[in-house]
């Protein structure tokens, strides 16, 4: 334990007790429930208050790998996993080419940058409200641009295409913030590195590859990070768009959703809250497993670069 | 593609000597980029800025003119959408209560980013490393919407402004780290000049700290206040009452219920984007500032 310094101040007792009131409201209403959660997932609590509630051991667990339940899961689990890759290679791959676009000295460029961060604070339900008006069957611009070409498609309600546009919003929506942190780390490049790249006669590709690409790792693990774990677990936007019970698009949040509180209420049997409590352990578990490959292999390839 | 174009163009506007002496050999490339780079400008803007024009444009038809043509450019604008879109919806209601959700939730955030990451940032506590773990451990935490609920059951604060409210203001997320990061900027010696002078704890920390991390703080309640505007799903677990629903659940019920008023819908709909696109003007600098502080945490 590190000792603390010389406190100036006359009295510890104002200090200790705003950091007290600070504390305590953070853990009441942000720590119990997260610990909570473990604890509900080896209980069989219902959704209706006032049911006895249960021991019930790693039931929930075994149940969500049970023949009856394991189709859903792995459905969950894989469009879970499917949003996260997709949405993040998309998202970095496009925030790069954007961030060096608007890195140049061109007029207007400060303008640029704030529409492509605007979505970020639209927030969940505007954009799933522009991009359904924008996807709308009865003739809406994307239908339109099909019609050209003699063909239609039912777009968030295609099961094999709902998925792909979801991502695609999600990336439209989220690019702004990874495009923000990749013009940061390409604005602390010092200029003499390029300069004495030029001297030996680097290319303009191999200035890229030796000098940008190097100094950049830093920026591409951070976004890459954030990414990953944002879109892991971020459901706001597919139960805006798809609804929470749409299979095509329901990830573990939305399955932990249903589950937990029904897709229409009042029925009892599917708002097992215990069963829901150990998704959302499991999902949990899926993250920082993903976290820490994801974190291991940056730092491996930030040391070869 | 526009990558390579990047190092190049950057190489040219320093005007090095060697640069010059192959200007001309590199004339040519760079005006192809040029008209590569404006290409790509416009394609940003199309993909950011149509889908909000095209908004706006729905907004202004009539449900008739929406069926006949979907997609052209209205020629008899309908303002009244707005009018009826508003009170349809009862959005003075719905916007109301996420003005209340968020201003409170924020500040509440704020306060306790600030009155425990000031001490911890200070080492005038035991236990620095540990406090500073657990500022970090906020934002790895489990989804926990069954236990939110449970315990707000639980208190009687289900279906409350107060339960929603303090369940959305301990969101403090990247707060408490990135206001302890703030906080090892202002010198240790403010702090003995000002006990020396006799002011106390509490003076010290909202008088003299509190203006000088305003820049901070702000930050932090920005970051926060965006993401309760936008919050929908614990707003639809934890409220039951539509009086009581944030703009962002009425808006989806509205979708509910004027699901095929498409004029209608996109009115209600930029009403509610309107605030945050004004609003966005002025907070974008602070906005920028928490992007950037929380890859830095």
């Amino acid at each position: 334990m590190s000792k603390p310094i010389s406190y100036p101040f006359p009295s510890r007792a104002p200090m200790r007790l705003t950091f007290i009131i600070g504390m305590s409201v953070l853990t009441v209403f942000g720590f119990v429930p997260a610990i909570g959660v473990l604890v509900v997932s080896f209980t069989n609590l219902r959704g209706l208050p006032y049911l006895p509630v249960n021991w019930v051991g790693i039931q929930n667990y075994l149940d969500f790998f049970s023949p009856a339940k394991i189709g859903d899961s792995m459905n969950a689990l894989r469009n879970t996993v499917v949003f996260a890759g997709f949405s993040t290679v998309l998202q970095i791959a496009l925030s790069l080419g954007i961030a060096l676009l608007l890195n140049k000295k061109i007029p207007g460029r400060n303008f640029y940058r704030a529409v492509v961060f605007m979505p970020t604070v639209l927030g969940v339900t505007v954009t799933a409200l522009i991009w359904s008006l924008m996807f709308n069957t009865s003739g809406g611009p994307a239908a339109s641009v099909l019609s050209w070409f003699g063909t239609d498609s039912a777009f968030f309600g295609d099961p094999n295409l709902a998925l792909a546009l979801v991502i695609l919003v999600q990336v439209w929506m989220v690019v702004g913030v990874s495009v923000i942190i990749f013009l940061a780390g390409l604005q602390s490049i010092p200029a003499e590195l390029y300069e004495v790249a030029e001297i030996d006669g680097a290319s303009a590709w191999q200035r890229f590859r030796y000098v940008t690409m190097p100094m950049m790792a830093p920026s591409v693990t951070a976004n890459v990070l954030l990414g990953v774990v944002n879109a892991l677990q971020s459901y706001q936007l597919t139960y805006v768009l798809t609804g929470p019970s749409n299979k095509s698009t329901q990830v573990l949040s939305l399955l932990l959703y249903v589950q937990g509180f029904g897709a229409k209420s009042g029925t009892t049997l599917s708002q097992s809250q215990g069963y829901a409590a150990a998704i959302s352990i499991i999902q949990f578990v899926l993250v920082g497993v993903i976290t820490l490959i994801t974190l291991w292999y940056l730092r491996k390839r930030e040391a070869r670069l | 593609m526009s990558t390579t174009t990047s190092a190049q163009s950057r190489v040219t506007a320093m005007g090095n000597p060697v640069e010059r002496q192959k200007s001309g050999r590199r004339n040519r490339p760079r005006r192809h980029a040029s008209v590569g780079v404006w290409i790509s400008v416009a394609v940003i803007l199309i993909v950011f800025l149509f889908p909000i024009l095209y908004l706006f444009n729905t907004a202004l038809k009539t449900q008739t003119e929406f069926l006949t043509d979907p997609v052209g450019i209205t020629t008899d604008p309908q303002w009244g959408n707005f009018l009826v879109a508003w009170n349809q919806g009862n959005f003075s209601s719905y916007i109301f209560n996420s003005l209340l959700y968020t201003l409170v939730g924020s500040a509440i955030g704020t306060f306790i980013s600030l009155v425990i990451g000031f001490p911890v940032a200070r080492g005038y506590l035991r236990g620095t490393r540990l406090w500073t773990f657990i500022f970090a451990l906020v934002l790895f935490l489990p989804n926990a919407l069954i236990t939110q609920f449970q315990l707000l059951l639980r208190l009687n604060l289900y279906d409350s402004r107060l339960g929603y409210i303090l369940m959305v203001g301990v969101g403090v997320g990247i707060g408490p780290l990135l206001f302890s990061g703030f906080v090892k900027s202002i010198p240790l010696e403010l702090d003995e000049a000002a006990a020396i002078d006799g002011v106390g704890y509490w003076r010290y920390l909202f008088r003299f700290v509190f203006p000088l991390a305003k820049p901070a703080l702000a930050t932090i309640f920005i970051l926060q206040a965006v993401w309760i505007w936008n919050e929908i799903v614990l707003a639809t677990v934890l409220l039951s009452d539509p009086a009581k629903f944030p703009v962002t659940v009425g808006l989806y019920s509205f979708k509910g219920t004027y699901s095929n008023q498409w004029p209608l819908l996109a009115a209600a709909t930029f009403i509610v984007a309107l605030p945050l696109m004004i609003g966005y003007v002025f907070i974008q600098k602070y906005l920028v500032n928490g992007v950037l502080g929380a890859v830095k945490g």
